[in-house]
């Protein structure tokens, strides 16, 4: 099957039944849309195998019991900012990591259990780290909006 | 926010329906060895307290290369929720969060063109009521980022 088929406006509208719902069966989409759920099924699966979409759950941090989220500005000193970002990415505490543009280098996302864990994270894992300069944290006290419906699909992914 | 205890089977769910969400609950009971109702208790309570939701998530629009950007906002202190509130409210911003540090709001999108991000920064943040400084930064490589776990913010309807 060719992966590269152009996406049409009958998958967009299903795509959009399931960013609402995810669970929505295929025959509740197909009325939506007045389509057959033979269609709505067809037409997941062949996105889906194309690693165009993904259906799935995403939990929220506290259902891991991550009681405090921020993000942290890195920059970097002596050692190619590429080579610090991969190793704290290999931290299971940092969820994200960018390299970015601007004042500072590396931006990512920590989260943590509770404020204890942060001597640990600071003093016995980033200072193993070569090459950081300085690290200013933002504390998240309040999450507004969080929308991220777009992101690469890793064809290792388990369908 | 205290997070209900979560035990070993909500585990096993989240787990289950983060790599396919479609799966009926008939072939999560069986292969967890609980009743179907068990599933479907479970799964209702989980969404109930807001640590899961099911949504689609696609590589639609990311051969376009749409980069990743933060926009950090200083903005004075005692207007600071309505201020991120109006912002969330922006299509272009995927999300918002207060936090304490060098900006007192944290503002991620994903843009397409250096000018679209200009607009939402400089033209629209910027002109807000007692924002003072904005600054941006673009995420030229993504090294780690996990779109499973993200944080559920209700919708800001009912207040």
């Amino acid at each position: 099957m060719n992966d590269d088929f152009p996406v049409d406006e009958v998958d967009m509208a299903i795509v959009e039944k399931l960013r609402l719902n995810g669970r929505a069966t295929n025959q509740q989409i197909a009325d939506m849309l007045e389509l057959t759920a033979a269609t709505v099924s067809a037409r997941i699966r062949r996105m889906e195998k194309a690693n165009k979409l993904r259906v799935v759950a995403v939990s929220d941090f506290a259902a891991h019991g991550f009681n405090v989220l921020m993000q942290v500005a890195i920059e970097v000193d002596g050692r190619p900012a590429s080579e610090v970002v991969n190793e704290l990415a290999e931290f299971p505490e940092v969820f994200a990591a960018h390299l970015v543009t601007g004042r500072y280098d590396i931006d990512m996302l920590v989260a943590l259990h509770d404020f204890d864990d942060l001597s640990a994270l600071l003093l016995e894992k980033f200072s193993q780290v070569q090459g950081i300069r300085s690290m200013v944290p933002a504390i998240a006290v309040d999450v507004i909006k969080y929308k991220f419906d777009i992101a690469p699909i890793d064809a290792k992914e388990a369908m | 926010m205290t997070a209900p205890h979560l035990d070993q089977l909500d585990h096993q769910l989240i787990q289950i329906l983060s790599l396919d969400a479609r799966i009926s609950n008939r072939k999560i009971a069986a292969e967890l060895g609980v009743t179907e109702g068990t599933v479907r208790g479970r799964i209702k309570k989980l969404q109930q307290d807001g640590m899961i939701a099911f949504t689609a998530i696609t590589s639609l629009g990311l051969v376009d290369s749409r980069k990743l950007a933060f926009i950090g906002v200083q903005a004075d202190v005692n207007r600071v929720k309505e201020i991120a509130t109006e912002i969330a409210e922006l299509a272009a911003v995927n999300a918002v969060m207060i936090t304490m540090g060098r900006f007192n709001i944290l503002v991620f999108g994903l843009f397409s063109e250096l000018d679209k991000l200009h607009d939402v920064a400089s033209d629209q943040i910027l002109a807000i009521k007692d924002v003072h400084h904005v600054e941006t930064s673009i995420a030229v490589k993504t090294v780690k980022y996990n779109s499973r776990i993200v944080r559920i913010t209700k919708p800001s309807k009912p207040e």
